[in-house]
Parts: structure tokens; sequence; C-alpha cells
């Protein structure tokens, strides 16, 4: 199962994601974080989306899972937060 | 005495050349084998230019740009895509650790803006910073502005629109009602205005890169020299255009 979203983050930018899951348990296989966003490093995206990966379509796992990341590898987001983000992922979710 | 920065007009380029150089110039300063620079240059043939994160087919009708003859590059710099045509590009490269830049990256936008909206009111022109990274006449974009920071350097890149055609524009551009959702504003075409619109008439491409080398010398208290790209400089601009902005795999890669 494939779906997209597209959400503009209130007082930030456009994000658009799609994400490919499990239907049956809601778990990620794929991510694509794309958007007018800015992150830095912005090699950290295609990290953050790997790390995505097996994570379920959960509001709390998945906002806690962001916000470890963005700690864990100092990654500033401009335009988009882990709430932001745990959002427009769960739009996803069919 | 005021610190000497340097100043390149590098004329109009293709959007990989114009890319790379860039890029080129954010390696070689980060070096310390150039002083901050600030550079103005155009587009030849008009192109768009994609944020780092956005997706080619999301964001580009490709079949238009073949029909118009527009290229496309995605850019080191996160935010949206943007058509350059008709308007002036500048760049500016400086150490991270550089007084003049703030260590908070929304603060270094709105600093390197305000030497844009002093160059603008060299030309009797008004403007304000709408963070995150816009600046508005009346209310409507007339300049976008995207930053990277890497190996410890600064690079922020935007464009003043000269003159602009919406239609041609949208044209090629997808861009979705959301994007204005939260602006009251009821058509993504009545965002953006040009130096032509407000002035009321046309502006030339070297009277704005003069206004804003006075709004960058005034902004940051310095004297901008004109320089040349080092050698080291146009070798590795020739290297990353061939080998990242002109390649399938960097522009189509989200």
């Amino acid at each position: 199962m494939r779906s997209q979203s597209v959400y503009k983050v209130p007082q930030g930018k456009l994000l658009k994601i799609s994400v490919e899951y499990n239907k049956k348990n809601n778990v990620i296989k794929n991510i694509w974080i794309t958007g007018d966003f800015f992150a830095y490093p912005e090699e950290a995206i295609e990290l953050m989306e790997t790390k995505l990966r097996n994570t379920v379509l959960n509001e709390g796992q998945l906002l806690e899972k962001i916000r470890s990341i963005i700690t864990e590898y100092h990654i500033q987001f401009i335009g988009v937060d882990a709430e932001g983000l745990t959002k427009g992922i769960l739009m996803c979710k069919l | 005495m005021k610190e000497e920065w340097r100043l390149l007009q590098t004329g109009f380029d293709t959007a990989f050349s114009n890319m790379a150089i860039d890029r080129a110039i954010l390696v070689e300063n980060s070096k310390g084998k150039v002083p901050p620079t600030v550079r103005f240059y155009g587009w030849i043939p008009p192109a768009i230019s994609l944020g780092y994160f956005q997706s080619v087919a999301e964001e580009i009708d490709i079949n238009a740009c073949k029909h118009l003859g527009v290229d496309y590059v995605r850019r080191i710099t996160g935010g949206g895509a943007v058509f350059h045509d008709k308007e002036l590009t500048y760049s500016i490269v400086i150490s991270e650790t550089h007084p003049a830049i703030p260590k908070n990256i929304l603060q270094s936008y709105g600093r390197i803006c305000n030497a844009l909206l002093q160059g603008l009111k060299q030309l009797g022109i008004q403007g304000t910073y709408a963070p995150i990274n816009d600046i508005l006449v009346d209310g409507k974009k007339i300049s976008g502005n995207a930053q990277t920071r890497k190996a410890n350097t600064v690079l922020q890149h935007g464009t003043i629109l000269l003159d602009v055609d919406v239609d041609t524009m949208f044209s090629l551009l997808k861009v979705p009602n959301e994007k204005i959702k939260d602006k009251l504003i009821r058509d993504v075409k009545q965002r953006v205005t040009s130096i032509e619109h407000i002035a009321g008439k046309r502006i030339s491409f070297e009277e704005v890169a003069e206004a804003l080398t006075v709004g960058f010398e005034k902004e940051f208290h310095i004297e901008l020299v004109q320089g040349i790209l080092t050698n080291e400089e146009k070798t590795l601009a020739l290297q990353f255009e061939k080998e990242c902005f002109s390649t399938t795999q960097w522009n189509h890669r989200r």
C-alpha cells in the first residue's frame, strides 16, 4: 500500500510525503519526505527516511522516533517540526 | 578601514553552471582560499531551480519545460522551486564564524535579507522581510532566498524578480493551493510581484546589481571589491557541473 499526503505546516512550509506501508500491521516499508522546507544538514532527510522504516503509523511512536532522530543526529528543521512531520506522515494512512 | 569582500559578476550562464559556481565558491571559502563573496548572476536559458528536498515530478511540468526550452536543476539548498527568467540572482558565501553572520540560521536569513532590503531602498522600493525566507513588497513576493551551511560556511542564494510572466511561471511549476492556504490570497498567481511592476518602469539587471552592491555594503559595513573566480574555483565548478548538477542522478534523486 502506497499513499501520499500534502500538508501545509501552520506558519511553515509545504510537506509532500509518500509512504509505502503494510496495510495489515501499519508498519512503514518506505517513506519519501519532500517539500519546500529547510533541514540542516540537508542530507539528514535521507537518514530520517531510512530510520523511519519499520516504524508503526501511530502518532505517539512516530513522534517519539522523529524526536529521537532529530536529537541524536543534531538535525535542525526550519519550516517544519517533529509534530508537522508526524501529522504529514499520518495523513498518508488511509 | 572597511573590511573588503569580493564581488563577482559572472553574467548569464546555464542552471547547471550557476549552481556549480556557487558550490565551488563555498568549497574554496571553507578552505580559507577566497574572502567572503557576493555574486550576481542570471540564467540562460531560463531555468527552474528546485529545492534540495523537492520531488521533480511533484513540482515541475517537465513536458512544458522541454516545450519552452527551460532547464531545471536541483539546488544544494532547501526551499521551493523558482523559475529563473527575468530576474537577478545573488549569492553570498561567508564563514559561519564571521561576526557579521548570526549563528542562528533564521536570524542570519534576516541579516542577509536586510542587505537586499537596503538594495531595494536604493531603487526607491520599500520591502519587508517575511520569515522564513521571503521578501515582500505590497504584500507580494519579490524575492525568495535559500541557505545552506556546509563545512562551517554559509551559502545563501536568492532572486530578485525584475519582471514576471506569471502565466509562464505557473505553466511550468505545479503549485498547489495548499501552499497559500493561510495567506489569504485566492490565487497563487496573485502572490508575486516584480521590480518593474512596483517601479512602473523597466530597471536593468545592471542597475539592480549596483543597488544591491550598495545594500550589501551598507548592511555589513564592508566594501565590495570587484573580483574574478580563481582557477581552483573554475576547475571545481566544471567538475560539479559535470558530475552533479547536469546529471539525471542528481536532478531526479527525489
